[in-house]
């Protein structure tokens, strides 16, 4: 337990002493989400435009946000540091879970900040919190596997930013997370549970609607996708990156 | 002690260790030394346990590679590998962490190693403004926090300026007289001899040649250097500098210095080389 404690506290201690990134990832989605909920309320309502300004603002930017995960990742790829812990006696689960708990954190954060800003300022009125909770939780934990996959994956800082950038609009777009679903082309519409937004987009709308069944449905398969995508980022990071490897 | 037996290691169509033999007793320095692709690094990352290998056994203290050996090694591996963004000490205390050390033994294990590699004035500033040669002791006091039974240290001073090397070496003695079975690999011959170190040499993926130093040395040329009033210096590859010396004064010349070099490991390199 301590080594996990112990790996857990310095990866906390690495995303404060470079804090940058973490907080434009919070900041940002307030300020898009204030911007764009009369242009959603004009469209579909007061409560209905809010709903969809707040579910696709909070999609859309936590999807970037997986950047984060898999820059820690590329960048301790580049540092040599991942190979130096395996010669550790720590278990490969107190380094993985100890690697992911502050991750989680700062993802819930993200989100937690702009749900919480919504419901202070924007008015916004969830049917459920803890149904918006548990769509939270397992959003997270997809991006968290999304985000390590890409991170073990990618072979260069910039190969990552070029998936997660580009990657995050498609998947968004896709979700419904910038326009709603209902105004998008019929290909579109049938193409959009391929991505992993879309059931963010389900959960938390669901969620935030009372539609329970719905948002426990998404959940699910959010929960499926994190766990696959992990597996994948841990299988590869598991092999190591023999010297000479790129980064 | 570190027992490493018929260790066979292949990456597609190479074969980076063909049946490596080495053995590491407590207290004991091996030089392990070989040119590049020789097979050094693997047999360390096998010994880490982070590269299984396809044949052979390892044994850390009599322990199987596993969590239980990596307990009891210390490793310093040739790049690298630290938190550039976090300070000495905290790179320090999460390596120590790890290694089993908590509260005020953590504490008290991190000064000492400190002290002993020049590193106290250093402990908060981030690894990523240090110089080469700090970065490199901060790697070696990762490895040498917990007092592991052995030590492999690839490559510790590649790069490193005199004063880190000073520092780096006299640790390494230190702690081979506290009973600690060391493995060094190294480029820098010189440092062996320093060291007192057994030398195993690596070739092709296994180990051709160990012992002390003289008795690799033995039966290989050393030198004779002539300087002559009236003529150019003559320098002559030799096992026998007085039949060599006798030779040179039977020309009829004379010599205003002689010079008589011994082989030193620079010729077993050299005859390495050759065969």
């Amino acid at each position: 337990m301590y080594r996990f404690a112990a790996v857990a506290r310095h990866n906390a201690v690495l995303f404060a002493r470079e804090p940058g990134p973490a907080i434009g990832r919070i900041v940002m989605p307030l300020v898009f989400v204030s911007l764009l909920r009369p242009l959603y309320q004009a469209a579909q309502g007061r409560a209905a435009g809010t709903t969809q300004a707040v579910a696709g603002t909070l999609v859309l930017f936590s999807l970037l946000g997986m950047s984060l995960v898999g820059w820690a990742i590329v960048t301790e790829r580049g540092w040599r540091t991942l190979d130096r812990l395996r010669a550790t006696p720590a278990r490969t689960i107190e380094l993985v879970a100890g690697k992911a708990v502050p991750v989680i954190v700062l993802l819930l954060a993200q989100q937690a900040v702009l749900i919480g800003y919504a419901v202070a300022v924007l008015g916004l009125r969830p049917a459920n919190y803890a149904m918006l909770a548990l769509a939270v939780l397992g959003w997270a934990v997809a991006l968290l596997g999304m985000g390590s996959a890409i991170g073990a994956l990618a072979r260069s800082h910039s190969e990552l930013s070029l998936v997660v950038d580009t990657g995050s609009v498609v998947l968004g777009g896709l979700a419904g997370a910038m326009v709603p679903l209902s105004t998008m082309p019929g290909w579109a519409r049938a193409a959009a549970p391929a991505s992993p937004g879309y059931w963010a987009m389900q959960s938390i709308s669901g969620a935030l609607d009372g539609d329970t069944g719905t948002a426990l449905r998404a959940i699910g398969v959010l929960l499926a996708i994190g766990i696959a995508a992990g597996a994948i980022a841990a299988a590869r990071i598991a092999r190591g990156w023999r010297r000479g490897h790129p980064l | 002690m570190l027992v490493a037996e018929g260790l066979v290691k292949r990456y597609g169509e190479t074969t980076a260790l063909t049946g490596f033999d080495l053995t590491v007793a407590p207290g004991e320095i091996v030089g392990l030394i070989g040119h590049n692709g020789a097979g050094k690094t693997t047999f360390v990352e096998v010994v880490a346990g982070l590269v299984r290998p396809d044949a052979g056994r390892v044994t850390v203290a009599g322990l199987p590679p596993g969590r239980a050996a990596r307990r009891r090694l210390g490793v310093a591996p040739q790049d690298i590998a630290l938190y550039h963004s976090a300070t000495v000490r905290q790179n320090l205390r999460l390596f120590g962490a790890l290694a089993g050390l908590r509260g005020r033994a953590l504490s008290t294990s991190i000064d000492e190693v400190a002290e002993a590699l020049d590193l106290t004035g250093l402990l908060d500033r981030a690894v990523g403004v240090l110089s080469g040669g700090q970065q490199r002791r901060t790697q070696a006091a990762t490895a040498l926090l917990h007092r592991p039974a052995v030590l492999l240290l690839d490559e510790p001073t590649a790069g490193a300026d005199p004063t880190t090397r000073r520092a780096l070496l006299e640790v390494v003695r230190q702690r081979a007289a506290d009973g600690t079975a060391i493995c060094y690999t190294t480029h820098y011959l010189p440092e062996l001899e320093d060291l007192g170190a057994t030398i195993a040499v690596a070739r092709n993926g296994r180990v051709v040649a160990r012992g002390d130093r003289d008795t690799l040395l033995a039966g290989l040329p050393g030198e004779v250097l002539v300087e002559f009033r009236d003529g150019p210096p003559q320098r002559i590859a030799t096992t026998d500098p007085a039949a060599t010396l006798a030779d040179v004064l039977a020309t009829g010349r004379t010599p205003v210095a002689v010079d008589i070099r011994r082989p030193d490991l620079d010729a077993l390199y050299a005859a390495l080389e050759v065969s």
